[in-house]
């Protein structure tokens, strides 16, 4: 990689961009350290996720580098890792994590810094600092997927009318059902503003203030039934069984759902929040080297784009994005079911994940004490 | 310009380039004044939250009392910068549209770039601190003062300053606003008050650029946001127009408290660089109670416009303490605006109003209206521009139905607020400044233009002592038909005329001119204006007016001709000014 450090000029990119085609061949990653040859350990969030993450990057990375991949499994949240940090025992090499969880750990020093050459160019050679989306390229974190939260239901559950707008979440009159929603602050307050019209630009300026919180929370408390779900299975399961008409998950566990086992449900992307999911590497990984290789691997355009033909996640990078074609087992046009897709993003909320950086914890309090504390 | 060297046609072509290069000027003037529009703005959002001022950057420090340290202290010592900061302005306060107003209305124009600059600084301090003031008035002026320093750089004439200047203020309003129409017509409205072809099109160009440059950098969002835009019942219209009414007269209430501060302030014993750090540790220490009333108050602004998120006795608090907060602000010297704030009051204002229509069964779905209309009739009266009010609610939040509920609050707030208070708040200030704005530009160009410089010596200047033949024989060389009588100390004595000698002469009834009765003739001091000079003539049936000094000095003659030929100069110059294409 420092060679590619002396080319100058523009002619000079399209040759970086073989050289860094070049690097992901097996003898450059093998060639790096004297780190013991384990398998990478990469932590990330289990179904139909990580099986999409096998198929696109793990097998691949494999077959590339020799290095074999293990997945561990998590909900997010950052004790855990606070806690191996702290006792110099980290068992993972690779974080998929939030962005903003990535950057209060980055905060926190839970993190290597990365360096600032890691993603690799697009195939045409534009550099990744203007390939990737804005504020994608983090200091501890590469944003490589945009997911989104989104609200889907059951297509059975409202003869003849169907909930069109992110208010009609909180509309049990013509909407009627219980509903599952996550158990945490995040999406839940944005949606409860949203559906006081307040316009999507200004929701983080009004929760910041008491009143709009309260809003919020009055907004929530409003609902007659909520069923709280915290692993990103369970809103799945609980609108398969019927337990649940309306329920909020991610994007891609809907998708897997409607597509592998053709349960009745609709994405309602009104008010879609989307996230950053990034890769990172923990302080203390036991194999840094072979994590920078592989996240090197997966930021690239091409496997980007394959994974997105797997499940429906908007690659951070342009390139990938315009790659993005039918998904691999069912032949469906994933563009349309991407978050980024522009049918989707009409009114797609951008989680404001500095402000969750700093405020998480005590947001998480107040949102305790004024719905699940009862 | 018009050389008798070249015919009608290249003279024709040459004024085509002319007004094609202002036009160009104008795009320029835009796009320097919506950059600088911009960079404002957003400094402000970014003080605001390092400084803990903005709720957000509030929310997101961890340490609640580094807030309450915040809150005390960032006002206070913004206001104690901001009173340094004027020591350095000439007449030791902020410079505001006020100011822009007078130099287009009197065709003075050259707005000083240091004061301009500086009072745009102190804006920038007491907004990024917290002050309870607008942003908006100083954009205006800012845009203003490089749109006449772009004239100046360019020696341009009078007229076209003006027009630059009107540039700059559109481009500052289309920006900030991300409303350009709002910003060409607030400059036709405000600071031009006329609408000329010639000046509509670099206007118009600014804007355009201003718009597309906010476009690009400025990421707010709509002000209001209305996704299915319910249609008021035809009786609610009626209840917008008697909130427009009542609106004029919170309009009042705010321009009189703002204006009634600065007058307390006169009175204060404390020295003037002090009292905008007092202003700042009272706004402190309430909105430690209330935090709605620092800064500009965008966030409450939002939560007026939802039902629900205020009760009725909060939306009162709030909008009294808002109130008084912005008098005592701008009262005892921040630099800002007053439009912000009259949003804020305003829409708290129509907030209230639209909870007592809900209370009485009403409004469940056109909450939204009554906010908006609270908003223009309290807004609209104050800056003095209804229709800039009426397309910045109809660009900001295109709903069509929206603007016409706002056309009907301001078509009684508007008219009433003028009858009883002024045209505009600008405009009370200029006429306590001594500029009356009241008659139109006519009267303000001629209140402005001295008389000094009509001054002449071409004058028959005599003792008194002197005698009745020689004063005559003097006169008829001269060929004057009047004198002057100036003792030995220069000091004027009165006039005599022609006639009046003659008649004394035959009746001998004098020998000298001190004998001979005073022509009944006013005089005029060398700071008189034309429009002063003017009326006096309406007495005068004679040649010409004494100029005197204060200590009676006889200084020289303003003649009725030269008076005239001002006035039609002055006339004239406004006419090719507001009613030529090119």
């Amino acid at each position: 990689m420092p060679a590619r450090r002396w080319l100058p000029g523009l002619p000079a990119r399209l040759l970086a961009g073989l050289l860094s085609l070049a690097a992901l061949s097996p003898h450059s990653a093998v060639a790096e350290g004297p780190e013991d040859a384990g398998p990478l350990t990469v932590l990330s969030w289990g179904g139909a996720y990580e099986r999409a993450q096998r198929r696109a990057l793990f097998t691949p990375f494999t077959e590339a580098t020799g290095i074999a991949v293990e997945a561990a499994r998590y909900n997010g949240g950052l004790s855990d890792l606070r806690r191996a940090v702290a006792d110099d025992a980290v068992p993972w090499d690779v974080l998929d994590m939030t962005r903003s969880e990535a950057m209060a750990a980055c905060e926190e020093g839970l993190l290597e810094p990365l360096p600032a050459d890691l993603a690799a160019p697009a195939p045409d050679g534009t550099p990744a600092a203007e390939d990737f989306l804005p504020d994608a390229l983090g200091r501890c974190a590469i944003s490589h997927s945009i997911f989104a939260t989104v609200v889907a239901y059951r297509r059975d559950a409202f003869p003849g009318r169907r909930p069109t707008r992110i208010a009609d979440l909180f509309d049990q009159q013509r909407f009627p059902g219980p509903r599952a929603l996550q158990r945490t602050p995040a999406a839940n307050l944005e949606w409860a503003l949203l559906s006081y019209r307040v316009p999507r630009e200004a929701l983080y300026r009004l929760l910041s203030t008491r009143r709009g919180l309260e809003l919020a929370f009055a907004r929530l408390r409003g609902l007659d039934e909520i069923h709280w779900w915290e692993a990103g299975e369970t809103p799945v399961e609980w609108l398969a069984e019927g337990k649940v008409v309306m329920a909020s998950g991610y994007n891609g566990r809907f998708f897997a759902a409607m597509v592998e086992r053709d349960l009745p449900i609709e994405i309602l992307w009104d008010g879609q929040l989307q996230e950053h999911e990034t890769w990172a590497i923990p302080r203390g990984a036991p194999h840094p080297e072979a994590a920078r290789d592989f996240i090197r691997f997966a930021t690239s355009s091409e496997r980007q784009a394959e994974l997105a033909r797997h499940i429906p996640y908007g690659p951070a990078r342009r390139s990938a994005a315009m790659q993005v074609t039918t998904h691999r087992d069912s032949g469906l046009d994933m563009r349309l079911h991407i978050p980024t897709h522009p049918l989707n993003t009409q009114r797609a909320v951008t989680k404001d994940e500095a402000w969750y950086a700093r405020t998480r914890e005590r947001i998480e309090a107040l949102f305790r004490e004024a719905l699940l504390e009862e | 310009m018009d050389s008798p060297l070249f015919g009608p046609k290249v003279r024709r072509a040459l004024a085509v380039w002319r007004f094609l290069g202002l036009v160009l000027l104008g795009a320029l003037i835009g796009g320097v004044a919506a950059l600088a529009a911009v960079c404002f703005v957003n400094a402000v959002v970014w003080l605001n939250d390092l400084l803990l001022i903005s709720p957000r950057g509030r929310m997101m420090a961890a340490d609640p009392g580094l807030v309450v340290l915040a809150t005390l202290l960032v006002p206070t010592l913004g206001g104690l910068v901001v009173g340094q900061l004027h020591r350095g302005l000439p007449d030791g306060r902020p410079h505001t549209p006020a100011d822009a107003i007078a130099a287009v209305q009197t065709r003075r124009g050259r707005l000083p770039a240091r004061a301009g600059g500086l009072s745009a600084l102190s804006a920038l301090v007491s907004l990024g601190a917290g002050a309870s003031v607008g942003q908006y008035g100083p954009l205006v002026h800012l845009g203003a003062t490089l749109g006449s320093q772009a004239a100046r750089l360019l020696r341009l004439g009078r007229s076209e300053d003006n027009i630059t200047i009107a540039c700059g203020v559109a481009a500052a309003i289309a920006a900030a606003f991300n409303a350009p129409l709002a910003g060409i017509v607030f400059a036709h409205e405000v600071v031009l008050r006329h609408y000329a072809l010639r000046a509509f099109a670099p206007v118009a160009a600014a804007a355009i650029v201003g718009h597309v440059l906010a476009t690009q950098w400025l990421a707010q969002g709509a002000l209001f946001h209305i996704a299915d835009p319910a249609v008021p019942r035809p009786w609610e219209f009626a209840l917008f127009l008697v909130l427009g009414g009542l609106g004029a007269l919170v309009a009042g209430a705010y321009m009189h408290a703002i204006l009634g501060m600065g007058r307390l302030a006169q009175r204060l014993p404390l020295p003037v660089g002090l009292r905008p750090a007092l202003a700042g540790a009272l706004l402190g220490l309430t909105a430690l109670w209330v935090p709605d009333i620092l800064g500009m108050g965008q966030e409450t602004l939002r939560f007026a416009t939802l039902a629900g998120a205020y009760g009725g006795g909060e939306l009162l608090l709030v909008l009294g303490l808002k109130l008084a907060a912005t008098a005592l602000c701008l009262g005892l010297g921040f630099a800002g605006g007053v439009f912000s704030p009259a949003l804020v009051i305003g829409t708290l204002f129509g907030a209230l109003a639209g909870t007592l229509v809900m209370g009485l069964g009403g409004a469940q779905e056109t909450f939204i209206f009554y906010a908006v209309c609270g908003m223009v009739a309290v807004t609209a009266p104050v800056i003095g521009a209804p229709l800039t009010t009426l397309l910045i609610v109809f660009e900001l939040t295109g709903s069509y139905a929206l603007t016409t509920a706002a056309l009907a609050s301001v078509t009684l707030a508007s008219p009433l607020a003028a009858q009883l208070f002024g045209r505009s708040l600008f405009d009370i200030q200029l006429a306590k400044r001594g500029l009356d704005l009241s008659a139109g530009r006519g009267r303000a160009v001629l209140q402005e233009a001295r008389l000094a410089e009509l001054i002449s010596q071409d004058a028959v200047t005599l003792a008194p002592e002197t005698p009745l033949e020689r004063a005559i024989s003097r006169l008829g060389r001269a060929g004057h038909g009047e004198a002057y009588r100036v003792d030995d100390e220069g000091r004027y004595r009165g006039c005599v005329t022609l006639a009046e000698l003659e008649a004394r002469r035959e009746a001998g009834t004098a020998r000298t001119l001190a004998d001979c009765p005073e022509a009944p003739r006013p005089v005029l001091g060398p700071q008189a204006s034309l429009w002063e000079a003017m009326h006096r003539l309406q007495q005068v049936t004679g040649e010409a007016i004494a100029v005197v000094d204060d200590e009676e000095r006889f200084l020289g003659v303003a003649y009725e001709s030269s008076i005239a030929r001002a006035f039609l100069h002055h006339s004239d110059a406004l006419r090719r000014e507001e009613h030529g294409a090119g």
